[in-house]
């Protein structure tokens, strides 16, 4: 990583797709190109996506960056997208020549490990990661990528293209070992060795990994998932609760926090009408 | 001739009407980055309240249909740190700074005026009695008449600025508290502040939101907003700050055209936060469009 942790000026432009290719079932890598000398993004961050919706559909999509490099002037850049909903059925959907709008690079990626790294991916919580293990191998930086997906038509095919130790995990064992990848985290981390773990992926699956990282002493970061409307910090849409009570804006603190600066709950997961209570006592009282 | 997009909103000059709405804009800074803020006619900054406030649980953000509902709960960093750091480093701006302000009592809002009137870098008050996502004052007051003139009162009498009352659209009849902020000395109106809103997740039967209901913005409220301008301009002929779904230059002349004197752009900057300046260079082309030759003449000029 030429830039751990860096925070360009984000910019506003507009990005031609090269090529979009299916990788999983319902994922498309689609690579951009911006011709224009924009800042080039660190992993871990991110772009607001306008998956041109106009006035139907206001809120851009916050999207990792896959891959980015640059060359004369030209910005090159990919993401892994699911289709999960508008937005990103969307972008599943671009062809060659279609352009779009995007503005970035936003947040803070990750930090650089010093020595070497357990990456822990969960679904597409693979993009950030990738794009970190890829230039890991470009910098010959030792690593280990365990990635977890569902089943064997959701293998992302670009972990193939990584030059570092990778194992897969599925969830119907129909790829890869039988297993959540959260699981393994903490035996590969006993094994000792990791100086560093990565992880992006569900929230419970991150809380897991984040569990058996702080238990071996390995310092660990995240990177959070979440609505967003700005994506600069203005409108506070996207935090999330710290561990210290305060609030992690994801868009501009983030997206990547270390673990231990996370309140690991899930406030939606709660019983009906607990929300309140639970997350802030001090409202009870009325 | 391009035409000239002054305007004087009570009293208070303004490059040009377009102004970021309260809430969207943060406290200025974090849009500067990204878009040249001088371009704009103001910025209303994001309520603050007596003490900080962490806000609500989140989530706080679902798209709806052409639109958005947010529950942030008035997550600020309190008057003390808007007086003491914020208002010093915007400084440099260069252009007017409309404060906004949300207390849970009459005797917050006096404080919070009282804070303003001395800390300086601050040309207006907009007054929030109409938030719908707070327990504790918010919409309570603004769906009184009553409750808005002790308020508007109480804010007149600690703090000189120009304060202007922002109104909920979600009452029986907003003329009448819009008429009782008058009677207590609001230099003018908002108008409107976010409409309650539920959105549901049906397989999990659990509210998108961590407050459970929002706020409904963007293009869905826009309709709402315009007749709410029209009527408040027609009963009480105070200077109104119109909007709710602002998206493009035209937006702004047809709110002007029910009676605004100046028009906020929200939730389509996180559309793209360069829109807003892209509304402005596009006015004065939908002003001639209008058959105007200045952004004042549209100014109540429906013809009905």
């Amino acid at each position: 990583m030429s830039e751990p942790n860096g925070k360009a000026t984000p910019a506003a432009c507009g990005a031609v797709v090269i090529r979009t290719d299916e990788v999983a079932r319902d994922v498309r890598v689609i690579a951009l190109e911006i011709p224009q000398d924009v800042p080039v993004p660190t992993p871990g961050q991110f772009y607001q996506v306008d998956c041109g919706g106009g006035r139907e559909h206001l809120l851009p999509r916050p999207i990792g960056a896959f891959d980015a490099r640059s060359s004369n002037g030209v910005l090159s850049l990919a993401f892994l997208v699911e289709s999960v909903g508008w937005g990103t059925e969307r972008l599943c959907s671009l062809v060659p020549g279609d352009s779009i709008r995007i503005l970035g690079p936003l947040g803070r990626g990750f930090s650089a490990a010093e020595g070497k790294a357990l990456i822990v991916a969960g679904g597409v919580g693979l993009a950030p990661l990738h794009f970190l293990a890829s230039s890991m191998d470009k910098a010959g930086e030792p690593y280990v990528l365990l990635a977890g997906v569902a089943s064997k038509e959701r293998y992302i095919a670009p972990l193939s293209t990584l030059t570092g130790e990778v194992q897969v995990f599925s969830d119907d064992g129909t790829i890869g070992e039988n297993g959540l990848v959260c699981d393994a985290a903490g035996p590969r981390l006993s094994d000792g060795g990791f100086s560093k773990v990565y992880a992006c992926g569900p929230e419970l699956m991150m809380a897991v990994v984040a569990g058996a990282a702080e238990a071996q002493g390995v310092p660990c970061e995240v990177s959070l998932d979440s609505r967003m409307a700005c994506g600069i910090g203005a409108c506070r849409g996207c935090v999330k609760a710290g561990a210290d009570g305060k609030n992690l804006c994801v868009c501009t603190d983030g997206p990547v926090f270390d673990s231990r600066a996370v309140k690991w709950t899930s406030p939606l997961n709660a019983p009906l009408g607990s929300n309140l209570k639970r997350e802030f006592p001090e409202r009870e009282s009325k | 001739m391009t035409a000239d997009l002054a305007v004087q909103l009570a009293g208070i000059n303004l490059n040009n009407p377009v102004l970021l709405a309260s809430g969207t804009a943060g406290y200025g800074k974090e849009l500067a980055p990204v878009i040249d803020l001088s371009r704009l006619g103001a910025v209303i900054l994001k309520s603050v309240t007596v003490e900080p406030s962490r806000g609500n649980p989140e989530p706080r953000i679902w798209e709806t249909a052409s639109g958005m509902l947010n529950s942030i709960g008035l997550e600020n960093v309190g008057i003390d740190a808007l007086v003491g750091e914020v208002l010093p480093s915007l400084k440099d701006l260069g252009l007017p700074l409309i404060a906004s302000i949300a207390g849970d009592t009459v005797r917050g809002f006096a404080q919070l005026g009282a804070k303003l009137e001395s800390a300086g870098g601050v040309t207006a008050v907009e007054i929030n009695v109409s938030c719908p996502n707070v327990e504790k004052g918010g919409i309570q007051f603004g769906v009184d008449p009553g409750a808005t003139k002790t308020v508007v009162m109480a804010v007149r009498e600690n703090c000189s600025l120009p304060v202007f009352v922002k109104l909920s659209a979600a009452v029986s009849n907003i003329t009448q508290i819009a008429d009782a902020a008058g009677q207590a000395g609001a230099f003018g109106l908002s108008l409107i502040n976010t409409i309650q809103g539920l959105a549901i997740d049906a397989a999990r039967r659990r509210p998108r939101l961590g407050g459970v209901t929002g706020g409904l913005s963007g293009p869905a409220i826009k309709p709402i907003a315009l007749k709410a301008v029209w009527d408040c301009y027609r009963a009480t002929g105070l200077p109104i700050i119109g909007g709710g779904g602002v998206y493009d230059s035209e937006d702004v002349v047809e709110f002007m055209l029910a009676g605004a004197t100046a028009v906020t752009v929200g939730s389509a900057i996180f559309n793209d936060p360069a829109r807003v300046v892209e509304i402005v260079e596009g006015l004065p082309d939908a002003i001639e469009r209008a058959g105007a030759s200045s952004a004042k003449e549209l100014i109540g000029g429906l013809r009905v």
